[in-house]
């Protein structure tokens, strides 16, 4: 996956490790994922991608997202293995 | 709140989702909690007393768990409301104990910056520190008690680790005033938040530290509307209005930008603090485990296998002790008729209270079975994966996953189901799952299912392992099921449109269940059943014994002596509308007695027949259903077709006013409770119709 290509969570495949980078809702929603942990520059690691609805895992937590949440929020991907730091605190 | 931290009154608990504050409420407290609401809204509200280190007791409350102290849902709302003094009937909280998850510290802290940004005396419990020492995670205590500027205490709530620790430092719990607020804002959004909080202490009379809370969910408003007036002076939202105005025009997003700027200090000081000793495998035990329960093949026949189990075990396992109850009230009522002599007040006792109240207690074994399996579902962390599979199916009919867990709940009651709606941030996808919540069979249904199956249906195998009874009685949960997601459609298609909603939930981690929790649940739900036998249904059990005994009859058999009966007067008197549906007059009055209750039709039943069969001496409720005929025709009144048609209209049927009562306060007004009335009923009346008529046709 090239870097620096912008796509939502509902296109990151399971096992990837991806930065978040906007979030675009409505601002209630917005909040309340900021809440959960999906922050701007948070790191998300996805656990299972189904058809319809999604597994990732912020903050040592996990979250199941339908498409609708998961289109919403714009991600980067993230080479895992350059940024060892990050990659510990999402597993 | 009272700035002196004394502990002598009330003391919250707060925190995350998923934290482990019920584990540590019900820790602390034991058995001595008692659960109800806050006034005016149907938020459980549960509070115990817990025994401080100098002997003396204070007020223990667990408030719902919540990620900030920016409401988005009602439930969230009440926590916000009890610390800042805005809940009537509840003390604002002398010291709050913030429950924070040691494995997951960097979102749990978010709530505790809040929480010592306002000054409240805080001690944090670390819970769940034996996860975290499994995980590799190293914590520095004393790093994170000078950032925050208050306690931390190791916590294993379900180990009982930590809590005298824990309760002795509540009496010196700080305020956090030396290293208050370390987060920074941009400058421009710094400078307007600091002239709104001075706005709001000085027009509004609100505490410096309410102020500052409130100034940041001003400014981060969609728009300041209507609701707004009134509650704040319209200066301060003249200016509100104006601020929005300068932070877009300065080019802040004026949404995101407190949330944002505190989890910036929050992760510099989860950065400091937290050390991760090694790093977790990828393809980890929950991974796999998630893979398959919530694949979406795998998971939904995880899940119908799972209740299928679950029905099954309840009416095995339950069968012993119910025999037990059964037997032990036939050896009262034994009893009880030799002390006082033949006449109308051993009847009332012996076949009105005993036979009336008892033949519900006999069913008490499978409600708790039911809970148990429940509890430990939840506990587990597998109710949550349930609820994100149902999320594919909920969303074809216009609702999401979050709404399956009020329904889920509706297994067990539908008031607490009700409640559970709080979490839904949508109002009329709330309606929605309010509207359809009471079509779930509820454990008051058990009864009815349990005596009539007993009754009537064969207990022969199908399919090698599952037997035809377990069989009936999922095929009513899945009715009730598949009734309420035709509803939902039905409704979000018509009267309540709206757009699919977005989906986010947690899901809990994977855990062995606390059985402690589960036990002190069940134990909650007998005191309440019992309360409920001892109260209503005994009182309904004396009342329709006086109405089946008099006016009295001075010859004829048991029988003609019911009919000529008030009972039998009113039973004959609706025994048309309910002729087409296969019923007699005796499930009338069941169906009516029942309206308060769902379970009194039991009741209502043992009460007529232990008077209609007075002659016949002791013999079981069922043997007395499967032994009763028409006077006149002489065929049987209850067959496996009645059996499944009563079976059918009390699924359907909103055979509960604590529920219609509970609706309406949810819903502030008569109008859909009122609507949910009827449409269940009719519902249930055209349904057993069907029922009736289809099986009448098959049959001959």
């Amino acid at each position: 996956m090239p870097k620096g290509r912008m796509k939502t969570l509902a296109q990151t495949p399971a096992g990837s490790v991806v930065t978040i980078s906007r979030l675009e809702s409505h601002p209630d929603t917005c909040n309340r994922l900021r809440e959960i942990g999906f922050c701007e520059n948070a790191t998300i690691r996805c656990v299972t991608n189904g058809s319809s609805q999604m597994i990732c895992e912020v903050c040592n937590t996990r979250v199941g997202l339908n498409y609708t949440t998961a289109n919403a929020i714009f991600v980067l991907p993230q080479d895992a293995g350059k940024d060892p730091e990050n990659r510990e605190r999402t597993e | 709140m009272n700035p002196a931290a004394t502990v002598t009154g009330t003391i919250a608990i707060i925190g995350n989702p998923n934290c482990g504050k019920t584990t540590l409420f019900n820790a602390l407290t034991g058995l001595r909690h008692k659960v109800g609401n806050y006034p005016g809204v149907t938020v459980e509200k549960k509070e115990g007393r817990v025994t401080l280190a100098d002997g003396s007791d204070a007020l223990l409350l667990d408030l719902p768990g919540t990620y900030s102290l920016s409401p988005n849902s009602p439930d969230e709302k009440i926590v916000s409301d009890v610390l800042f003094g805005r809940m009537p009937g509840t003390a604002v909280p002398d010291v709050v104990i913030c429950v924070v998850d040691a494995t997951n510290l960097e979102r749990n802290l978010y709530l505790l910056s809040q929480l010592t940004d306002l000054k409240f005396p805080v001690v944090v419990a670390l819970n769940m520190t034996d996860l975290a020492e499994e995980h590799g995670i190293d914590i520095d205590i004393p790093a994170l008690e000078q950032a925050f500027g208050v306690r931390f205490i190791s916590t294993v709530a379900r180990k009982g680790t930590g809590l005298t620790e824990l309760i002795a430092a509540l009496p010196g719990a700080s305020t956090n005033e030396g290293s208050i607020r370390r987060w920074y804002l941009p400058e421009l959004a710094r400078k307007e938040h600091q002239e709104l909080v001075e706005m709001l202490v000085r027009n509004d009379r609100l505490t410096e530290a309410a102020a500052y809370h409130e100034a940041q969910l001003l400014l981060a408003a969609p728009a300041v509307d209507d609701s707004y007036h009134g509650r704040y002076s319209p200066e301060t939202l003249s200016h509100v209005r104006q601020d929005h105005t300068v932070l877009h025009e300065g080019g802040i997003n004026r949404h995101s930008v407190f949330v944002e700027s505190r989890f910036k200090w929050v992760y510099s000081v989860y950065n400091m603090a937290v050390k991760h000793r090694r790093t977790r495998t990828v393809h980890s035990i929950s991974d796999r485990l998630d893979a398959v329960l919530t694949h979406r093949v795998w998971g939904l026949a995880i899940f119908f296998l799972l209740m299928a189990l679950m029905f099954q075990t309840i009416f095995t396992w339950a069968s012993y002790p119910m025999e037990l109850i059964g037997a032990g009230f036939d050896l009262l009522a034994e009893g009880v008729s030799s002390l006082i002599p033949p006449g109308d007040l051993q009847q009332l006792v012996t076949k009105g209270v005993i036979g009336g109240v008892g033949a519900v207690v006999t069913f008490l074994p499978q409600i708790l079975f039911l809970f148990l399996f429940l509890g430990f579902l939840e506990d587990t962390g597998y109710m949550a994966r349930a609820a994100f599979n149902m999320d594919r199916m909920m969303s074809t009919v216009g609702l999401h996953g979050k709404s399956f867990i009020p329904l889920l709940s509706s297994f067990a009651c539908a008031i607490p189901g009700i409640m559970a709606t709080r979490t839904i941030e949508n109002p009329r996808d709330r309606l929605v799952t309010i509207l359809v919540a009471p079509l779930m069979s509820c454990s008051a249904r058990l009864p009815v299912f349990a005596l009539l199956i007993a009754s009537f249906v064969p207990d022969r195998h199908v399919l090698g392992f599952i037997g035809l009874p377990a069989l009936v009685l999922i095929s009513m949960y899945l009715l009730g099921l598949g009734a309420a997601l035709v509803t939902a459609k039905l409704l979000k298609g018509t009267v309540l449109k709206g757009p699919a909603p977005a989906f986010i939930m947690e899901l809990p981690p994977y855990r062995l269940p606390a059985l402690k929790n589960t036990f002190i649940h069940m134990w909650e739900r007998s005191v309440l059943f019992l309360k409920n036998a001892g109260t209503i249904i005994l009182g309904v059990s004396v009342i329709l014994w006086f109405l089946a005994t008099y006016p009295k009859m001075e010859e004829g058999t048991a029988a003609e002596r019911l009919a000529h009966s008030y009972v039998g007067q009113a039973g004959k008197f609706i025994e048309p509308a309910l002729t087409p549906l296969g019923f007699d007059w005796k499930i009338g009055i069941g169906i009516i007695s029942s309206v308060l209750q769902r379970e009194v039709f039991v009741s209502t039943l043992g009460t007529i027949y232990n008077i209609e069969d007075a002659d016949e001496g002791s013999t079981s409720l069922m043997e007395r259903l499967r032994s009763d005929v028409d006077p006149v025709t002489g065929a049987p009144t209850f067959t496996l077709l009645t059996a499944i048609c009563v079976m059918v209209y009390y699924v359907l049927a909103m055979q509960c006013l604590s529920t219609v009562a509970v609706v309406r306060r949810e819903t502030n007004g008569w109008k859909w409770p009122a609507f949910q009335f009827a449409y269940m009923t009719v519902l249930a009346y055209g349904a057993t119709f069907l029922t009736y008529r289809i099986g009448t046709w098959i049959i001959s």
